[in-house]
């Protein structure tokens, strides 16, 4: 067994798993104030990294001018959607939103590439490229940083909910029309909602843009990202952060471990196991609350 | 009633008045949209007399093969344009139909069926998924199919796919090719270690077998890590590859499977010039991961790069500087646009061959064929290795080379050259003979 | 005037039910049996091959998941995967010389038993958390299908399917690979149509609006709920098993990723939950959006001298075709069932605005 590779890997996948736990983040939060998924977070993702990349290189500023100017157009984008499309929704069943949502996808994905050309883009945030080594194990410094903000992303998140916009939020996640009554603006937190999980989004959209290139397969990282969403429960934010580890660290170690074995591709069933485990077995994720219907 | 700002008293529509009339005005446009749109798909055939020669290039645009595909449409094009330009092959023009099925099967049967109707005799779909569903439907209407780098490596073999066309090296040989690069640069494999850092699909896993049969005649040890599709993480993979302590590196996937591979590698302390990819890699790519981190890694190249070869430079004089160039300038000359270039430069020496055996031959599928697979020495002024077509090898030869990054472009480290052709073609007639007893 | 509910009166209780009360409505159904069995002969094999063989396919597959999701009321995600065990399955048999018709119901029985155990999971889970589970499931299958070559069909990856004979006749060519799904497109109808009046569509339709509640008046929801499951996959089956051979003639595991499963819940959403006529305009929608979209817009850039750049051109279909689903959402949530619906009854009254009731 060599201890060395399982930590690295370890602990490349925790990093890891932060990041897509930045993206999931974004979904818990639409999730917990209006309790619609948002099948279109990946698309989001990809559309703030490719307005990351429109106002920095391709009109000649610094990446820290344009990342700025990117998360509040982002978050005027996210008010948008709410306002426009699911405030018309309201009431339907939950499967008509899921569809709206995917039909934003389709056409983010069409317009935002098609807009600002396909061919995969750079976006360098200038991390370096030696790595930090711990005894054996090298450990990315790009994953590192990567990991990082995510993790103080998450963190910045739970402290907001416990602030006075937090606890307006939790209102509403909890029951809108008692909400309503005592005057909260409920309209108001989901439009916040959606604004913050879109700089969320973009937020993870540039981390994973920086390292692959700005393209279209930006909008992949949905899956995973629904995948911790459901383990760590569809309405906790501290969830998120731990759900994430989880996922990215049985991913990593089943790359290392199980690959040899069955011969490649596990990682992505990793994802898809722990889903089906956690609905079998905590149909609320860890950290959920569950919900009552009553007749 | 609704209180207007000032207290008075305003007529209310109903919300569902507002939303019928809505509801009515969408859905009748939609439905007008709708009509126009499948009477435009109601072009009449081309009459006989058009002088024109139709090629068929649905492809795809949008979803998985981005990367690769505008670019090489606006080579094709382009070169199609070079040739309109000159007066065409012998009078005729050739016409090139580019449009988008998206890797979506049925929008590309739909654009087959309707390119077929149009009278088209060779279609090019650039992408795998597609030129494998649509090979029954070319070998029955006697249509060329295309399948540039990709589709189904066995149809080299014209005996059983007299129809399909690679007309270009493919992946088994590529792998070949990039093990002998190897087995020249060290002399000797024996003990050395060879490892494969591929994409979970089909055709990342392609090149194994050809792998692993070299391995037992050279004597070098052979490992494959898979990463998962589309490869946009591949944390966990390369840390294991630093760990084999290879000799060569060989990394097969596409589009952001390559860029993360590379940044991955540089980040993971594995020397460039000890890494080599398919043909999938292209400047653009390189611009991604860091002009200058990525010094030195070897790709493998089926034709000249860059904007010297002739055919290129007659492009940029004839057809760009005119400004009828199908896409952005600068893109002129990047590895994907000389492969579109490569490609369309065969199929119009396929025209031409054919109107030299059969000059008022109807122009059909069959016709087409002729020429193509009689195709000799063909070099298109020097942008592709000498390459002749028979009916029996629809590779073309299978040559190509090496070519390794130096910070701004792809420095050919090799001559033209073809190696181990007798284990592709062992893998090539294998994996025909099995399409063949299934079949018919 | 002629399409009308005034007038007509029934004398026994077999009249008053049965599908299609109205004689208009009997007209139409039977106009448009006898449009789809003389297409071939009447329109131009274009149509025939590229519009009408795929619309009748995948209108098939949407009503087998109509099954699920409007009678049902659960949300599947994970429908190309049911479809994809199908058609392998049938395939494999097909290769192995069994007959088509056994074949046929085999990949749908595989379907069935596989897809059944997709339904364990929405026994202990509802809406949004079942359509992940499902989505996980599809994952599963796809993992197995690529990496077991048995199935998968080695380093091709790709598995050609030989000539069927279905009934002595073989299937090959337009007109018999069209009357081949024509057929089972029919079958797949009439159950559709007559499950909601069965004890069966019954059930369901009771564990759809509250399971709980349906629990308590006697309903067995798990065997309800499995049987839903066991039923659509087993629909599933048997038209992935068609559409591989009337429509694609070869099998490869791209065919059947999560592209396909969100193909087919949109058109079961857009088409109108729970409606046979829903499912067969929703699956036209989204089928040919993208198709007619890409040929106005090419037309047009060619007439009207437009030059666009050639990625704006080509992600324009795709960016129209997101916009178009969203807009039906946000304008019919109901989908285009509601809207047929709303047609009907102005001419059902016409020429009167309206009937007093």
């Amino acid at each position: 067994m060599d201890y060395w590779l399982l930590g690295e890997l370890a602990i490349t996948g925790a990093l890891v798993g932060a990041m897509y736990g930045l993206v999931a983040l974004g979904i818990v939060l639409i999730y917990k104030t209006s309790g619609t998924a948002n099948f279109a977070q990946g698309a989001i993702a990809m559309m703030g990294a490719y307005f990351a990349w429109a106002f920095s290189s391709a009109i000649g500023l610094s990446v820290w001018v344009g990342i700025p100017i990117a998360v509040v157009v982002m978050f005027g984008f996210g008010i948008l959607v709410e306002r426009t499309m699911l405030r018309r929704m309201i009431g339907q069943p939950v499967i008509m939103v899921i569809m709206l949502t995917f039909g934003l996808e389709l056409l983010l994905r069409g317009a935002v590439p098609g807009f600002l050309g396909s061919a995969v883009k750079r976006l360098s945030l200038g991390i370096p490229q030696a790595p930090v080594f711990l005894g054996e194990m090298l450990i990315n410094r790009a994953y590192l940083v990567g990991g990082g903000v995510s993790a103080l992303l998450i963190v910045a998140a739970i402290v907001l909910f416990n602030s006075r916009l937090g606890i307006m939020m939790r209102a509403v996640s909890d029951d809108q029309t008692a909400s309503w009554s005592v005057g909260i603006r409920v309209e108001r937190a989901i439009a916040i909602a959606w604004g913050l999980s879109a700089v969320a989004a973009t937020f993870a959209g540039v981390l994973w843009g920086s390292m692959q290139g700005v393209d279209w397969s930006l909008s992949l990282l949905l899956m995973k990202a629904l995948a911790i969403a459901i383990l760590g429960g569809l309405d906790s934010i501290p969830g998120v952060l731990v759900a994430g580890e989880i996922v990215g660290i049985c991913e990593s170690l089943s790359t290392g471990v199980l690959d040899p074995i069955i011969g490649g591709g596990t990682r992505d069933i990793v994802a898809s196991v722990i889903i089906v485990v956690t609905l079998l077995i905590r149909p609320y994720g860890l950290f959920g609350h569950e919900q009552i219907e009553r007749v | 009633m609704s209180r207007g700002r000032r207290g008075a008293i305003k007529p209310v529509t109903t919300r569902e008045d507002d939303m019928r009339l809505t509801r009515r005005s969408f859905v009748a446009t939609t439905a007008a949209t709708a009509l126009t749109g499948l009477r435009f798909s109601m072009r009449s055939a081309v009459a006989a007399d058009d002088k024109v020669i139709k090629f068929g290039m649905p492809q795809d645009f949008t979803k998985i093969y981005t990367f690769v595909t505008a670019e090489y449409s606006q080579g094709a094009r382009d070169y199609f344009s070079l040739v309109n330009g000159r007066g065409g092959v012998n009078g005729y023009k050739i016409d090139a139909e580019v449009s988008d099925h998206a890797n979506d099967l049925p929008r590309a049967i739909e654009a087959y069926e309707r390119l077929k109707r149009e009278g088209m005799v060779l279609i090019d779909p650039l992408s795998t998924p597609v030129a494998r569903a649509l090979v029954s439907r070319a070998l029955e209407d006697k249509i060329n199919l295309g399948t540039a780098f990709s589709g189904r490596s066995d149809a080299a073999d014209g005996s059983v796919f007299p129809y399909v066309m690679p007309l270009s090296p493919n992946y088994w040989t590529q792998a070949g090719l990039i093990v002998d690069f190897f087995r020249q640069q060290d002399k000797d494999l024996t003990g050395k270690k060879v490892v494969l850092v591929n994409i979970d699909t089909p055709f990342g896993k392609e090149p194994i077998p050809i792998f692993q049969a070299l391995a037992q005649k050279l004597g070098y040890s052979f490992e494959n890590f898979p990463y998962t599709p589309p490869g946009n993480d591949q944390s966990a993979i390369w840390p294991q590859v630093r760990r084999a302590k290879p000799d060569w590196v060989v990394f097969w996937g596409a589009g952001v499977g390559q860029t993360t591979a590379l940044s991955e590698a540089i980040r993971n302390g594995i020397p460039m010039d000890r890494m080599s990819s398919s043909v999938w890699l292209s400047e653009s790519d390189m611009d991604v991961v860091g002009k200058d981190a990525a010094k030195g890694v070897l790709k493998f190249e089926p034709c000249a790069s860059g904007r010297s070869p002739k055919v290129v430079a007659d492009i940029i004089k004839e057809v760009a500087g005119k400004g009828q160039g199908a896409g952005p300038e600068g893109k002129i000359g990047t590895a994907y646009y000389n492969y579109g270039v490569m490609m369309a430069a065969i199929m119009v020496e396929g025209v031409r061959v054919a109107f030299q055996k059969n000059p008022n031959g109807p122009i059909t599928g069959p016709w087409l064929n002729d020429g193509l697979t009689a195709i000799t020495d063909f070099t298109a002024e020097g942008l592709l290795p000498a390459m002749t077509v028979t009916k029996e090898d629809h590779q073309g030869g299978g040559k190509g080379r090496i070519a390794r990054w130096d910070g701004t472009k792809f420095v050919p480290q090799t001559d033209w050259f073809s190696a181990n052709q007798d284990v592709v073609w062992t893998e090539i007639k294998k994996s025909a003979e099995a399409f063949k007893a299934a079949g018919k | 005037m002629f399409y009308r509910r005034a007038g007509i009166r029934h004398t026994t209780y077999r009249q008053e039910r049965q599908l299609w009360p109205l004689p208009f409505d009997r007209f139409l159904v039977g106009l448009v049996a006898v449009l789809l069995i003389a297409a071939p002969f009447v329109v131009d094999r274009l149509y025939l091959v590229a519009y009408l063989l795929p619309w009748l396919i995948w209108s098939s597959a949407a009503l087998g998941l109509n099954l699920l999701m409007g009678g049902a009321g659960q949300i599947h995600l994970g429908y190309g995967a049911v479809m994809a065990i199908g058609a392998y399955t049938s395939v494999h048999l097909i290769r192995f010389g069994t007959p088509f018709e056994l074949a046929m119901l085999a990949g749908g029985l595989a379907s069935a038993a596989i897809g059944s155990i997709f339904g364990f999971a929405a026994l202990r889970v509802k809406s949004l958390y079942l359509a992940m589970a499902t989505i996980a499931m599809q994952y599963i299958v796809d993992f197995v299908i690529t990496h077991v070559p048995g199935i998968s069909g080695g380093g091709m990856a790709s598995v050609e399917v030989p000539p069927v004979r279905f009934l002595g006749i073989l299937i090959e060519g337009d007109l018999r690979t069209y009357f081949m799904a024509l057929a089972v497109c029919a079958v797949v109808t009439l159950f559709m149509l007559n499950v909601g009046r069965t004890a069966f569509g019954r059930a369901l339709a009771a564990v759809r609006e509250k399971d709980y509640a349906a629990e308590i008046i006697g309903i067995d929801t798990f065997k309800y709920k499995l049987l839903a499951f066991w039923s659509s996959s087993f629909i599933g089956g048997v038209i992935g098993c068609v559409l591989v051979v009337c429509y694609l003639r070869s099998v490869s595991p791209e065919q059947f990723h999560l592209d396909l499963s969100v193909q087919l819940l949109a058109m079961v959403i857009v088409g109108g939950l729970g409606s046979v006529l829903g499912s067969f305009f929703g699956a036209g929608l989204i089928l040919f959006a993208p198709i007619v979209f890409n040929n106005l817009i090419g037309a047009g850039a060619d007439r009207l001298g437009i030059s666009i750049g050639a990625d704006l051109r080509a992600h324009l279909p795709l960016m129209l075709y997101g916009a178009l689903i969203v807009a039906f959402l946000v304008v019919e949530p109901l989908g285009l069932a509601k809207i047929y619906d709303n047609v009907r009854n102005y001419f059902l009254v016409w020429p009167f605005r309206h009937a007093r009731r």
